[in-house]
């Protein structure tokens, strides 16, 4: 034990920051978003519950509820659900891991907003090499393979690929197209995350010790699926619970492909919450609006993080 | 090895061929079209490279320069022109000053915290523990729109600062270095004290270097996520060029200034994204260890 006062020291400007710039935010938005306030006003007016009010009941807020639930809800699984793929492959190979793993992990490195410009390059309607892809596959094994001509209830005639074919290549312009727009952002967003859960889900596997699954063998768990059911899927519970949690808390904040893609359309089907509350708040300067988003947000990933901290934590852990 | 195994290798290797060449699309688009002219881009022919035969480009010409001046091969044209049109070098500093204040600042404010959180006693010392637990789930892009009307009301708008204040104090820095300051044995810091040092010198001479692990792949994820960071500095730079960090500065290029010519664009985006790839290349294993192991943000 020492008597020195050092310690007030190492910790005041750790807690006057903390309270500052996270703690108080907090406050100030839930404060804002119970008001008229506009950014510039000199006054303001308490108005109650009206900015949440307008939330819910506004087509455009629906539409942003809609969107950003639609995003987290494709992407976070796929996006698991390959990390895991991926990491599986890749462990059972016999040579040439590391250069997948690097190739698989470049996209979580590189900078978004230049991938995302690349990737409107790369699906463009004239100059993308996707649509060229696909129309110089016109009659041939591509349309036979992506036009799910292979399904047996798929008509060859009627399939997208084939009536794209006929009507003079009209291949859809994927993220200007109501139907197609956010799809591609999801998959946008799928291929910039499932590196990550990669590594993530490598460093899970390599603690999963040999002997398990021999003695899952002994046990008459002979096939591999057999023995993911039995071994591996329950050892990676903490990982995949931790996974999970990161990748929607991320997916949530979507918004460097958003805002330079698409602006929330085509007619607000990307409309994603951390691009409503910037053009609402700072587009339109309507900042008591985007408080009130700003605190449906957060709500949204502090239920999220204590789900996961106190409720699921208790159950994977052996 | 029997032959059935061959074939299995072989199968997994055509899956993950395919799923690397998706991977690889858009880089392969970003690095070709920054070599090609806008014909060939136009009409995706010239594969990678494009025949790179010597023209004279007219959006050059039409620029003010003389027609000399405008003759030259594709690439060089592309990343000349990049470079003439637009500040990337200062824009690239600016992401160098950025993102180093930002760690600098962040190991300053959260060393000697997370030391006297791991080997101080003190009252309050749980409290404070659980505040930095609980403001481990505040995402800081979720607060952003009140840090933004702090800041405007501050009048600090516009200006380096509004980049780098809101980053100052990571609260997974102060976590991590607690969680590995733990770990750091007390008879090592009573030796110091015997020595004669005081609190101050032991953060910086005894704790500071066991730390350089941790602290290196802290850094990397600092800083990858400040460089790359898009949100933040859009919301807060609204109109300085002088203040661009380089995401700011491939919108900005992309936003019409030559909407007409895709290769000095792609090949200013080209500029931007290397020196992290590049460095990734480089010392893999780290990054990968840095941004999985801090990846709790």
């Amino acid at each position: 034990m020492h008597n020195s006062k050092a310690h007030i020291w190492f910790i005041a400007p750790a807690i006057i920051l903390m309270i500052i710039i996270l703690i108080f935010p907090l406050f100030l938005a839930g404060g804002i978003s119970f008001t008229d306030y506009n950014l510039g006003n000199k006054t303001f007016e308490w108005v109650g519950l009206e900015n949440y009010d307008k939330m819910f009941n506004r087509k455009t807020y629906v539409k942003m509820i809609w969107a950003t639930a639609t995003y987290v809800i494709v992407v976070v699984p796929i996006s698991v659900v390959l990390g895991l793929c991926a990491a599986m492959l890749l462990n059972s190979l016999r040579f040439g891991a590391d250069i997948y793993k690097t190739i698989f992990f470049l996209p979580v490195m590189a900078t978004l907003l230049a991938m995302a410009i690349a990737w409107e390059f790369t699906l463009h309607p004239t100059l993308g090499i996707v649509n060229s892809f696909l129309a110089n596959g016109c009659g041939g094994v591509r349309e036979f393979i992506l036009g799910f001509h292979w399904m047996p209830w798929v008509d060859s005639q009627e399939s997208w690929y084939a009536v794209a074919c006929a009507n003079n290549m009209d291949f859809p312009y994927w993220l200007k197209q109501k139907n197609t727009a956010i799809w591609t952002v999801c998959f946008i967003g799928i291929w910039q995350a499932f590196g990550f859960n990669m590594v993530l889900y490598l460093a899970g596997l390599t603690s999963i010790p040999r002997e398990l699954y021999q003695a899952a063998e002994m046990d008459g768990a002979k096939s591999t699926w057999e023995q993911f059911k039995l071994v591996t899927w329950p050892m990676l519970g903490p990982t995949t619970l931790f996974v999970v949690t990161i990748t929607t808390i991320r997916t949530f904040q979507v918004f460097d492909t958003i805002e330079i893609l698409t602006k929330g359309g085509p007619s607000k089907t990307t409309y994603v919450m951390m691009y409503a509350i910037f053009e609402k708040a700072i587009q339109q300067n309507l900042t008591s609006i985007g408080a009130a988003i700003t605190v449906v947000f957060i709500g949204f990933i502090l239920v999220l993080t204590f789900f996961q901290r106190y409720v699921i934590e208790k159950r994977v852990h052996y | 090895m029997e032959a059935k195994q061959y074939i299995g290798e072989g199968w997994k290797h055509a899956i993950l061929i395919i799923g690397a060449i998706v991977v690889m699309l858009p880089f392969y688009m970003m690095v070709s079209m920054s070599l090609k002219s806008q014909q060939e881009i136009q009409s995706i022919s010239g594969g990678l490279i494009g025949a790179q035969e010597t023209q004279t480009f007219p959006v050059c010409v039409k620029t003010g320069y003389s027609e000399e001046t405008c003759t030259m091969k594709p690439y060089q044209y592309n990343y000349w022109f990049a470079f003439e049109k637009a500040p990337i070098p200062r824009y690239l500093m600016n992401g160098v000053i950025v993102t180093l204040s930002i760690f600098i600042i962040q190991v300053l404010v959260a060393l000697p915290c997370a030391y006297a959180l791991a080997k101080l006693r003190f009252y309050g010392r749980e409290f404070v523990f659980s505040m930095v637990l609980f403001c481990l789930l505040i995402p800081v892009h979720g607060i952003a729109l009140p840090l933004y009307v702090m800041l405007a009301q501050a009048g600090l708008v516009d200006t380096y600062s509004a980049l780098i204040l809101p980053w100052t104090i990571s609260v997974f820095g102060i976590f991590l270095m607690r969680q590995f300051f733990m770990t750091v044995p007390d008879e090592l810091i009573d030796a110091a004290r015997m020595d004669g040092m005081g609190e101050y010198a032991i953060v910086w001479k005894v704790m500071l270097p066991t730390a350089i692990p941790a602290l290196l792949a802290f850094a990397i994820f600092s800083v990858v996520a400040h460089w790359n960071d898009y949100f933040w500095p859009r919301m807060v730079i609204t109109g300085n060029r002088d203040l661009f960090t380089p995401p700011l500065g491939i919108r900005e290029f992309r936003g019409g200034i030559d909407s007409d010519e895709f290769g000095p664009m792609m090949a200013s985006i080209v500029t931007v994204t290397v020196p992290l790839i590049v460095a990734f290349i480089i010392a893999q294993k780290r990054f990968i260890e840095g941004i999985t192991l801090t990846g709790m943000k």
